[in-house]
This record gives C-alpha cells, sequence and structure tokens, in this order.
C-alpha cells in the first residue's frame, strides 16, 4: 500500500502534443492522476503507462496523457503524482451545472477569463451554496458504501447524501441535526472495522473508470416516451436501455439529440458534448433554460447538467467527459433516478483514443483505431442500465460520427454490437429533408415491446416495405405497368411515412408525440392498412384512375398533417380516426 | 538580453530539423536560424517535440539552405502574431510577415497565436442572418453571423467565384482573407475583386502561394485566426474567408508523416479532425464583444475524402457547388433555424416543400433515364427540377431580396403543382398561393 501522504514526483524527460514522459524514483500507480508544473502553472495528467528505465536501473518512467495545452513545457519540469485515479465530485449541485471535460465549471471560469487557459480551474460544485440536510440515521447506527445518511432537496429532486461506495462498514459516531450546510462542511463522523475515523460531507469524489454498482439488475423492460414517432412506434428505447445513433453530417443527429432532451420523459438528463461543435452545447444550456419540462413544468435545465468538451478543446479530456458524465449518471441512478445520458458523439471519444494510441506508437487496429476499441465501447454501454434495487436506471445513448457516412467503420459496428437499439440516420432521407431521418426499413432495431403491439409495429413495417419495393418498381418499369391495387398500397406506405414517421422538430405541436397521441395515430394508421378502398368513379382508365388516387391521397396527407400541426383537444384528435375511416369509404372528411 | 546558442544542428529533413540533446526549449517556443558565419537570419522555427535526447523543430522558411552549422538562437517565447489596425487593406505572409512590398507595419501588439477556445458560456447564441441576394442561401440554407461553413466543390468548380461574391456583399466590418496553397491568379483575383467592391481597406490578405514554404501555410490559419480575434475581442464583425482547407489539410498531412506520424485515413494524421476543429471553432459570436464568421473552401474529389468528411461533422453546414449551381439535396445551413422563423410566414415551409418535390424530382429524373418516368406527374416532377436547377439552383444571377426570392419560389411552384402536392398547410395555400 502506497503511503498517499507522501509528496511523490517525477521529472520530465520527453513532451509531445499530449503525450509526455516522465523519470521517477520512487513509486507511480498506473491510472493515477499528477500534476506537470509548467511556467508556474499546474497542469492536469493522467498515468497511461509505466515502463522501465533503460538508462537508469534506479528509476522508471511513466507515460502520462496531459488533459491540458504544454505550450512552454520543458525536459526536467517536475511532476507531482497525486495517488488518486481521475474522479468526479457528487453532491448536490450537479444540476444545472455546465463543466467542461474534466468538471471545472465553465460559467465560474469566465469571470476569470473569456478564453480558457492551461492551468485554470475552480471547484466542481458551488462550495458556498447552502442545502437543507435532514439526517436519516442515528449515531451508533451501522452503514456501508452507498447508504443513505440523509437527503437535501435539490430543486424538485430529492437528492440522497450517500456514504462514498469505496467505504467498508462502518458506525455512526456523530451526525448533524437538521440544518444548513454547504459541500465543505463535515455532517457526520463514522468509524470503520479498524477503527478509523472518517469524515463525511454532502459531497465526494468517486473514480470514473470503475462502474458504480447495481443493486438489483434487470433487463429493461418500460419504454421511455421520447416524443419522436418513429422511435416510440419502431424503435422504442427502455428506461436503462442503451441506443447507438449513427449518421453522416447534416443526417440530424444533433436535433435529434436536442428533441430527447427536451421530451425524453426522465428524471434528469446527463449530456456530454464530446468533440463536438461548442455551439450545439450552448444552445442546449443558454435555450433550454427557457423551455420546460415536461414532466414537472419547470426550467429544462433544471433537469440536466452538461459536460462540454467541446471540438477545441485538449483532446485528452474528451475520454475523460465520457466517463465523468457515466458517472454521475450511475449516481443519480443509485439515488433512485430514471436517468438519460446523451453521448454526442461517441465517435469523437473513439478518436481520442485513436490519437492517443497513435502517439503511444500502439500496432493500430482497422482505421488505425485501437485494437481493443470494440471492448472498450461495449465496456462504456454495459455501465447502463435499470436497477430494480434502487428503482434508478441510467439510459445511454449515444451518437456515432461514422467517417465518410459508412456505417461499416469500426466504431458504428462495435457500437451496433454493444447497444441494445440501433437509430441509424440515413443520407437519402436527410437529402430529402425529412426529419427524423432514421429510415426505418433498414436501420431501426428494438428488443423492447413499445406503445403499440409487437403486431402493429410489424404491420406499420410491411406496409412501408411493400411501399419502397413497389417504388422501385415504379422507378425501373414505369407507373403504366404497375397494378392500381399495388399503387394503392404504394400511396398508403407514402401516406404512413410522411404524416406518421416524419415529423416537424421546430413545430411546437408537432414537435413531440405523447403515447396518448401516438395512440390515436396507431389507431388511424392501422385502419388504413387494413382496409381496402375503392376509388373507381366513372370509368376512367387506369392512367386516369392513378392521377384521382394520387390526388386523393395528396389531399389527405396535407389534412393529416394539417392535424399534426394543429389538434390539442380531445374533440380535435378524435378527427383523425373519423377521417381515415370516412377516406376509407371515400367519404367527405375535411371538416 | 543574451539569448542561448545552440552551435550543431543533427538533423536537416523536409521541413524539420533536430539538435542533440536537451538545450533547454520548451514546448511550441520560438527559435531563429543564423548563418553560421554572418549571423544573417535564414528562418525562424518552433519547437515540436522533445526529448531529453533530441529537440525536433519546424521551420517556417523550409529548410534548403541549412547546414549542420547553422546557429540556432533561443527567443524562449512562443509563437506570436503581430497586430495593428494598420494592416488593413494590406498582405501578409503565413507567418504574419508583409507580403506586398509595401512598408514594414509598425504592430501595435503581439497577439497569443495558441487559439485557446473560447469558454462556450460567452458565446452567444447566433440569431442575425448575413444576407446574400442568392436564394439557395437566403431562402434554403440562410447564413448566420458567427457561422462556420465551407463551399465544398471539385477543384475545377468556381468556389472562389461564390466565395469572393458572397465576400462582396458582407455586412462586416473587417474581412480578414486567408490563402492557403493558392495559385497566384487565385490570389489576384480576390484582390481584384475585393479593391473593386470598394471592400480592399477594410481587407487584411494572409496569403500562402502553392510552393511556398509548407510550414508557413501551416501556419497561416492561425495567425490569421488569432488577428481575426483580436477583431472581435475589440467589438468587430469579422468575416474570415478560408480557402483552400484542403491544401492546408495536405500540407498537415505531409508534415505530419516527416514527423513518422501513425497516419490513420488516406494518410492524413489521426488528429486531422481536432486540427480542423481548433481553427473553425474560432467562429463565435462573444457576449459583450464583436463576431467572427468563417466561410471555407474544400476542394474534393469524393464527399467521403478525410478532410471534407471531417469537415462536415466540424462545421455548421455547408454549401456544395456542383456544375456550377449550388445544389440543395447537399447543402446545409445548420443555423438557419435561429433565423428563418422570423421572416416570412411561408419562409420554412416553402423551403421544406420545394426540398421535398426536389427528392421526388431526383428520382424521377433518375427513372426518365431508364426510360420509366413516363406518367403525368413524373413529366412534371421533370419540369420543376429544371425550373429549380436553372433559378434557385444558380449562384451568379443577379442579386434579389429575400421576399422576391419567396415569390419566385411560390412562382415555381405554381406553374408545375396543384396546391395538395406541395404538401403545404392549407392556411399557407389560402394566403400566398394566389398572390403569386
Amino acid at each position: 500500500m502506497n503511503d498517499i501522504s507522501k509528496k511523490r514526483t517525477g521529472n520530465l524527460i520527453s513532451i509531445q502534443d499530449s503525450l509526455v514522459k516522465a523519470r521517477f524514483f520512487d513509486d507511480v500507480i498506473m491510472g493515477e492522476t499528477a500534476e506537470i508544473s509548467v511556467d508556474g502553472k499546474f497542469l492536469q495528467a493522467e498515468v497511461l503507462q509505466i515502463l522501465p528505465d533503460p538508462k537508469n536501473a534506479d528509476a522508471g518512467i511513466v507515460e502520462m496523457q496531459v488533459f491540458e495545452d504544454l505550450t512552454g513545457a520543458k525536459i526536467g519540469d517536475e511532476v507531482v503524482f497525486k495517488g488518486t485515479p481521475l474522479s468526479v465530485l457528487l453532491g448536490p449541485g450537479l444540476l444545472t451545472s455546465v463543466w467542461d471535460g474534466l468538471q471545472n465549471p465553465l460559467y465560474k471560469l469566465s469571470e476569470e477569463d473569456a478564453y480558457l487557459k492551461p492551468g485554470m480551474n475552480a471547484p466542481a460544485l458551488d462550495e458556498e451554496a447552502l442545502w437543507d440536510f435532514t439526517p436519516i440515521v442515528n449515531v451508533g447506527d451501522t452503514v456501508a458504501g452507498g447508504d443513505v445518511i440523509g437527503t437535501v432537496p435539490e430543486g424538485k429532486v430529492d437528492h440522497k447524501i450517500l456514504v462514498p461506495f469505496s467505504f467498508g462498514p462502518c458506525k455512526v459516531e456523530s451526525i448533524i441535526e437538521k440544518c444548513s450546510v454547504n459541500i465543505t462542511q463535515q455532517v457526520a463522523i463514522v468509524i470503520d472495522e479498524q477503527g478509523n475515523k472518517h469524515e463525511l460531507k454532502l459531497a465526494f469524489r468517486q473514480p470514473v473508470k470503475s462502474p458504480i454498482p447495481f443493486k438489483d439488475r434487470a433487463i429493461p423492460t418500460k419504454p421511455i416516451s421520447t416524443g419522436v414517432r418513429v422511435i416510440d412506434l419502431l424503435a422504442p428505447v427502455g428506461y436503462g436501455g442503451t441506443v447507438g445513433n449513427p449518421g453522416p453530417f447534416g443526417a440530424g443527429k444533433t436535433v435529434l439529440q436536442h428533441s430527447l432532451c427536451k421530451y425524453a420523459v426522465a428524471d434528469i438528463i446527463v449530456m456530454a458534448a464530446c468533440g463536438e461543435r461548442a455551439g450545439e452545447a450552448v444552445e442546449v444550456f443558454k435555450e433550454f433554460a427557457e423551455l420546460e419540462d415536461p414532466t414537472t413544468g419547470e426550467s429544462l435545465m433544471k433537469r440536466m447538467c452538461i459536460f462540454g468538451n467541446t471540438s477545441s478543446m485538449p483532446v485528452a479530456a474528451r475520454e475523460a467527459s465520457v466517463f465523468i458524465a457515466l458517472t454521475v449518471g450511475e449516481y443519480y441512478r443509485y439515488q433512485g433516478k430514471k436517468v438519460v445520458m446523451l453521448a454526442d458523439s461517441t465517435s469523437r471519444w473513439a478518436q481520442a483514443l485513436r490519437e492517443r494510441s497513435g502517439r503511444q506508437g500502439d500496432i493500430p487496429g482497422p482505421e488505425a483505431f485501437p485494437m481493443d476499441i470494440p471492448d472498450q465501447i461495449k465496456g462504456m454501454y454495459q455501465r447502463a442500465g435499470e436497477d430494480l434495487g434502487t428503482g434508478g436506471s441510467l439510459t445511454f445513448i449515444g451518437t456515432v460520427s461514422p467517417a465518410g457516412g459508412n456505417f461499416q467503420e469500426p466504431v458504428t459496428q462495435a457500437t451496433m454490437d454493444a447497444t441494445g437499439g440501433f437509430w441509424g440516420l440515413s443520407q437519402d432521407r436527410a437529402d430529402a429533408k425529412k426529419y427524423p431521418a432514421i429510415d426505418p426499413l433498414v436501420y431501426t432495431t428494438s428488443v423492447y415491446d413499445g406503445f403499440v403491439s409487437w403486431k402493429d409495429r410489424q404491420k406499420m413495417l410491411t406496409t412501408l416495405n411493400e411501399a419502397n419495393d413497389i417504388d422501385q418498381t415504379i422507378s425501373t418499369i414505369g407507373l403504366k405497368k404497375v397494378p392500381v391495387s399495388n399503387y394503392i398500397q404504394y400511396q398508403k406506405g407514402l401516406t404512413i411515412d410522411f404524416c406518421v414517421m416524419q415529423q416537424d422538430a421546430f413545430e411546437k405541436t408537432d414537435a413531440c408525440t405523447r403515447p396518448e397521441r401516438l395512440e390515436i395515430i396507431n389507431e388511424a394508421t392501422q385502419n388504413l392498412i387494413d382496409n381496402t378502398i375503392d376509388f373507381q368513379v366513372g370509368d376512367l382508365d387506369d392512367e386516369q384512375l392513378k392521377e384521382l388516387i394520387k390526388h386523393k391521397f395528396d389531399e389527405l396527407r396535407q389534412w393529416w398533417r394539417d392535424w399534426n400541426y394543429s389538434a390539442k383537444t380531445e374533440e380535435e384528435l378524435a378527427k383523425l380516426p373519423k377521417a381515415v375511416d370516412k377516406f376509407i369509404l371515400q367519404e367527405e372528411y375535411a371538416v | 538580453m543574451i539569448r542561448k546558442e545552440i552551435n550543431k544542428i543533427s538533423e536537416v529533413g523536409k521541413a524539420l530539423i533536430s539538435v542533440e540533446g536537451n538545450p533547454g526549449v520548451a514546448l511550441n517556443h520560438v527559435v531563429e536560424l543564423l548563418e553560421a558565419d554572418s549571423n544573417q537570419s535564414l528562418s525562424f522555427a518552433k519547437a515540436i517535440n522533445i526529448t531529453e535526447d533530441a529537440t525536433r523543430f519546424q521551420v517556417f522558411n523550409g529548410t534548403s539552405g541549412l547546414s549542420t552549422k547553422t546557429k540556432i538562437r533561443m527567443l524562449e517565447v512562443p509563437l506570436t502574431a503581430g497586430f495593428s489596425n494598420k494592416m488593413l487593406g494590406r498582405s501578409f505572409d503565413g507567418a504574419g510577415q508583409v507580403a506586398d512590398g509595401g512598408p514594414e507595419v509598425i504592430f501595435e501588439k503581439e497577439i497569443s497565436t495558441r487559439l485557446d477556445t473560447l469558454n462556450p458560456t460567452v458565446r452567444n447564441v447566433p440569431k442575425q442572418a448575413l444576407w446574400t441576394g442568392i436564394p439557395m442561401i437566403d431562402v434554403f440554407n440562410t447564413l448566420v453571423k458567427s457561422q462556420k461553413i465551407p463551399i465544398f466543390a471539385g477543384p475545377t468548380e468556381p468556389y472562389n467565384r461564390l466565395l469572393s461574391q458572397i465576400a462582396q456583399g458582407a455586412q462586416a466590418d473587417v474581412i480578414i482573407f486567408a490563402g492557403i496553397g493558392l495559385k497566384f491568379d487565385e490570389y489576384q483575383y480576390f484582390k481584384d475583386q475585393l479593391s473593386q467592391s470598394g471592400n480592399i481597406d477594410k481587407t487584411i490578405m494572409f496569403t500562402h502561394l502553392a510552393g511556398d514554404s509548407q510550414i508557413k501555410g501551416l501556419m497561416l490559419p492561425d495567425v490569421a485566426l488569432s488577428v481575426a480575434r483580436e477583431f472581435g475581442d475589440q467589438g468587430k464583425d469579422v468575416l474570415v474567408l478560408l480557402t483552400d482547407m484542403t491544401n492546408w489539410s495536405n500540407i498537415l498531412r505531409n508534415v505530419a508523416n516527416y514527423q513518422d506520424m501513425i497516419p490513420s485515413l488516406q494518410g492524413y494524421p489521426g488528429s486531422l479532425y481536432s486540427e480542423l476543429a481548433k481553427r473553425y471553432e474560432v467562429a463565435a459570436d462573444i457576449e459583450g464583444a464583436g463576431s467572427i464568421t468563417i466561410i471555407g473552401a474544400t476542394t474534393l474529389e469524393s464527399l467521403e475524402d478525410p478532410v471534407p468528411d471531417n469537415t462536415g461533422y466540424i462545421t455548421e453546414g455547408q454549401f456544395f457547388l456542383e456544375n456550377g449551381k449550388l445544389k440543395l439535396a447537399r447543402s446545409l445551413s445548420r443555423l438557419k433555424q435561429g433565423v428563418n422563423g422570423k421572416t416570412r410566414s411561408d419562409h420554412r415551409a416553402i423551403m421544406t416543400a420545394m426540398a421535398s418535390l426536389l427528392a421526388d424530382a431526383e428520382k424521377a429524373h433518375e427513372a426518365s433515364e431508364v426510360g420509366a418516368a413516363n406518367d403525368p406527374y413524373s413529366q412534371k416532377l421533370l419540369r420543376y427540377r429544371t425550373d429549380f436547377i436553372n433559378n434557385i439552383e444558380e449562384p451568379f444571377g443577379e442579386p434579389i431580396e429575400l421576399e422576391a426570392a419567396l415569390d419566385k419560389c411560390w412562382a415555381i411552384l405554381k406553374r408545375h403543382f396543384e396546391p395538395t402536392e406541395t404538401g403545404l398547410s392549407k392556411k399557407l395555400i389560402d394566403e400566398y398561393w394566389d398572390k403569386n
């Protein structure tokens, strides 16, 4: 065991971009963090590898990645090893916060300078904010890691104060009465089995690379209402589930992520903006503050926290940002909360690993990614899940940005293998400005029963598939040779695609569809699928009849889309199934 | 102050030199190379890789003519660029040195070229349109102040003409032109265009011509963007024109190759995404200060090439130029939603409707190539497609105002379709259909 109170140091012997080597004479722990002193600033680093020193048998060499720009670093600069692995501060005040990838609070840093400079840091959580602590254990009680010693209200969230997870069984020696405290003040003292005393506060540090345990892990079954029809109908995600969301650039990943942030029914949303555009993160924390949470009616930001390690920030911190965000998600899951974590984009995370392994001189795997990238991706998604023991869940939705939009590339492939759901965005649908560009035929998978029955879901898919086949036929042999009955089937598919699968994310009513409304839409859709329609009037020839059919369906689609935009009251909502029934009978419905 | 000097260069390669041992140089600090006997300054260089055994430098002016006896004088400062308002109207090279043969510029201050990340919390959400008079941009992919957006185009497309046309009508206080790997004709073309449009006095040109030192080309965006940022911090609205970032990426690839870095795709370093992002992310609307808008040019053979592919993930959309037309299908302005809801009530709807019809028309066009688009509706779509390409996707026509452009869109729809075929809501049809 290392005596971490003793100062252990080393000195730089090699500097290359964000990768450094240092010589040390004492001892170094794999994965521990370190501070490098450069021009009077202290830069954060993490140990990646420990090697023998070919020049000095008494010394060793440690390889580290540095989370900040190293300009000005020199050979010989001092490294101080911290003895603790990369960790996150957990406690009240997490919600509404906006951090960089290492949990430095960005608003606080902006008081110092508009630009992020190496060596800048600030306490992760507000140390002055007071929280109303209510104890729930008594002196003499036995507690262990993860047990609740009290609660504080964090907005509308009932935030449980936990014994740090690393603790074994301890006896409570003292605990404060109900009162207001900040996160630096002691709230309890516990004694472990060896007789050592430990001080407990509202917040504690938790290593990020090993997961917080489950109490009673279960397979996710209950679907989340995301408000996005194509997802909730065809590829629902369950509380505690995992989804990979790949798409070429411009296919609408970001708009979809923002929709999920706004409308997914969850207690808490943790967002890791990992290596993506700063502007998108800014939109979330500046604009979402003005929007309402669908369940509480409060500002959306009150259920969110954001890690913004955007694309121009140091690459090494990108990897950290995803693990830090995951750990925050696990922490709230352990408190019984339903957490949705969005990571945009996991490809940037993987690229950070690629940059690093390239610098380390590792033998590259496919497309120069590290050989073990599939295992790392699996390990990451495995941290999501539902916990029956706490009643909480952590759902993980990761976007993937495949190079060249090619889903065969290593990160997309590994993600498909690692996740339970797959929402693939198609370039063709995006080019046709269809939103969301999730292709219902090729790229939706789901292991859950969703908001409609499996049978209804399959019927929708079959109709869309048939329409797609007929479309192909029309494109190759021309409309003339396609039988009228097939043309009707084609028009039905088009209608379901246009009115149900597509949605307007920027139109207030249409942007979010809840289960009740979805049920009405499903009823109308199933009726349209199930019934044959006779369009013949007089004696039109096939060509004229097809034109008439197209015209009738055009009218229906316009009416239906208007309904999507406008129907709100129960009475208005009921109009859709009625209209479709009348359409089937070819009666007047546009009232 | 006496500067420490190093008297022996151990290795001279393409664009790089190394010295043995550890002379005490810090990472990214600048050294000056001097002719051994005369002490005449040959070039500056930057320390990029330091170990206790060797130190490696990128040489700004190239390594040709250097010898093992060339002296290295340590300046012990990171790379900076000179800044002055007197730079307006002048031309500089990639290292920020005067390059137009005019008098030296006395700089007011030296600024860092490190391009530190702007704290996201001091970014404003972009909300102000920049109108170009080009319908494909104004109606379908509105350009927004502080946007970063490239023109994607094949090498023979008139992308520089388009870039220059957008710049001419620019509502900007300062224009920073950053040209990397340009042909002389291109440089002169921009200079002439900016002069003719009366913008030259608010323009600073940073130019690297094809064949100039690679390291100077590599540095150029950092120098140009640092100067742009300084104006932005002073409250100015700055427009940066970056052309051509594929040339820049190719220099990055070459230099990474000289440095023996493990390549990822097509020889580019694994850091290509981060390197491009670092530059494009300078675009910002800064709280309490000015703004920086970046319009770039990225030449490509295929959209799947690493440079356009990575760029697409970084920038806020792209304008796609093909056969001299701005193509709707592959063009995108990610910031348009922040501005096009506050224009005319039909703006968003007409944009969606026309795009959707054009996608159908493209399918009909494909079908027509095998003789399958023989029904009346397909014929309609084909006529619509031709009309759209000639009247909307043409970027080099007379500039027109947004409202006129929207009216033009209605007129095209009306020429070819029944109201219900457009997918537009009844309300909008009632309001606009018969007006046009």
